[in-house]
């Protein structure tokens, strides 16, 4: 990931993107499965180069291509250059085209059905919240900073969305909101956390977490101020997460501080940390750092009008496990 | 086991040693109120990390066609296994 965001960190290639072409993302886990419209249409264009997605293998790359389908350039790299130089064949090739298919017209078709199997909606009256992890070094004062001396761009945040129900965001609001009265955070969500939002995936697709690799876990809330107006929730906890052979493991302490608007009845607020020291790689996510380091989680509500808050946790493609961990 | 006093004894500071370092590596300072607010701004993204971002990403392949359609414009299509603007 780190690489390919360097890619479209090239001011050239952002202009260009920005001017002469309609810029999309797409996640072919889902596409390459997706029995309907849009997974066909996707797998079509794909098919006409060369990554065919022979026994189920992936498509992901770069792709230029036209409404209707026409494939017009591949590549999949991470490098600036490889990626100007297929923006550049591909405009090339769209510039060859007819006249007419290049023409700016009416789009005819009926936005398809989705397969309901591989379809993922924000739960309605639900709560997103951003999840950003980061790998940190410890000063000798005792405060964190960025990893130094890491791969160019590896000391970039991840990525990631927590989702939570109505009732389970009301869940973590006590019915007596007085000053001290503390309470559990409920299971099902102090898992969701430490199983699938507790991960490394600074250098791409984490492993998630088992059910057994959670040899400790304990996530309570304090009722801090109260008003009419609001009430604070004070988040304390901690985790000991690890795999069976001792490989890879983390074990963070958490703290965070969520804002009811009591008049509103919503969550306006939803700061928290998780920081400890992690160790070992995952399956897919070579080049970590030797021994116990530092990795932080910062989760914050996702906002609203960002494109980016519309992409389900990567731990959703297994949508009924993500919702009973 | 030990053929002299001296051995043993620098058996004992090594092991010691190898304590302390080991404590040393497996604790991290507590993670109080003021802590946590400088390290939740410093997980977050800074200032000039996420010019990428500043792309305007279209989620939906299907309404980039519709787009692209209807501004005469190819699509450029970023698909990874996993999201590019959600996960990793």
């Amino acid at each position: 990931m780190a690489g390919r965001v360097l890619a479209f960190s090239d001011s050239k290639i952002i202009d260009t993107l920005r001017t002469r072409f309609i810029p999309a993302v797409g996640d072919d886990w889902y596409r390459r499965r997706q029995n309907d419209l849009v997974g066909e249409f996707f797998r079509s264009v794909a098919n006409q180069g060369p990554r065919k997605g022979e026994g189920g293998s992936t498509r992901q790359g770069l792709y230029i291509l036209t409404s209707s389908g026409k494939l017009l350039a591949f590549r999949n790299s991470s490098d600036p250059k490889s990626v100007a130089a297929l923006i550049e064949r591909g405009l090339a090739e769209w510039d060859a085209l007819e006249a007419e298919e290049r023409k700016a017209k009416p789009f005819e078709e009926k936005r398809p059905d989705l397969d309901e199997r591989y379809a993922r909606t924000p739960p309605e009256g639900g709560l997103i919240i951003e999840v950003r992890a980061r790998e940190l070094d410890l000063l000798e004062d005792g405060a964190f900073c960025k990893a130094q001396d890491r791969p160019t761009r590896q000391d970039l945040p991840s990525i990631d969305h927590l989702w939570l129900t109505q009732d389970e965001w009301r869940s973590l609001v006590p019915a007596k909101l007085e000053a001290g009265v503390e309470l559990p955070v409920p299971e099902a969500i102090a898992r969701r956390i430490a199983r699938f939002h507790l991960v490394d995936n600074t250098r791409g697709e984490p492993n998630m977490w088992t059910r057994e690799e959670i040899r400790a876990l304990d996530m309570k809330l304090r009722v801090g101020e109260v008003s009419d107006a609001k009430a604070t929730l004070v988040l304390e906890g901690k985790a000991h997460l690890e795999t069976r052979d001792g490989a890879r493991g983390f074990e963070p302490q958490l703290r965070g501080t969520i804002e009811l608007d009591r008049e509103r009845n919503e969550i306006r607020r939803f700061d928290a940390v998780a920081v400890g020291l992690h160790w070992g790689a995952g399956t897919y996510t070579g080049g970590a750092r030797p021994g116990r380091t530092p990795l932080g989680i910062a989760f914050r509500i996702a906002p609203p009008d960002d494109p980016a808050t519309t992409i389900p946790p990567q731990a959703a493609r297994d949508i009924g496990g993500y919702y009973r961990p | 086991m030990f053929r002299s006093p001296l051995a043993f004894g620098l058996l004992v500071m090594f092991a010691f040693a190898a304590r302390a370092d080991e404590s040393a590596e497996s604790t991290l300072p507590a993670l109080d109120a003021a802590r946590f607010e400088k390290l939740h701004a410093l997980l977050l993204p800074q200032e000039g990390e996420e010019r990428w971002r500043s792309i305007p990403w279209v989620t939906d392949l299907w309404e980039a066609r519709k787009l692209a359609s209807e501004h005469g414009k190819p699509v450029f299509l970023w698909e990874m296994d996993g999201n590019p603007l959600g996960c990793t």
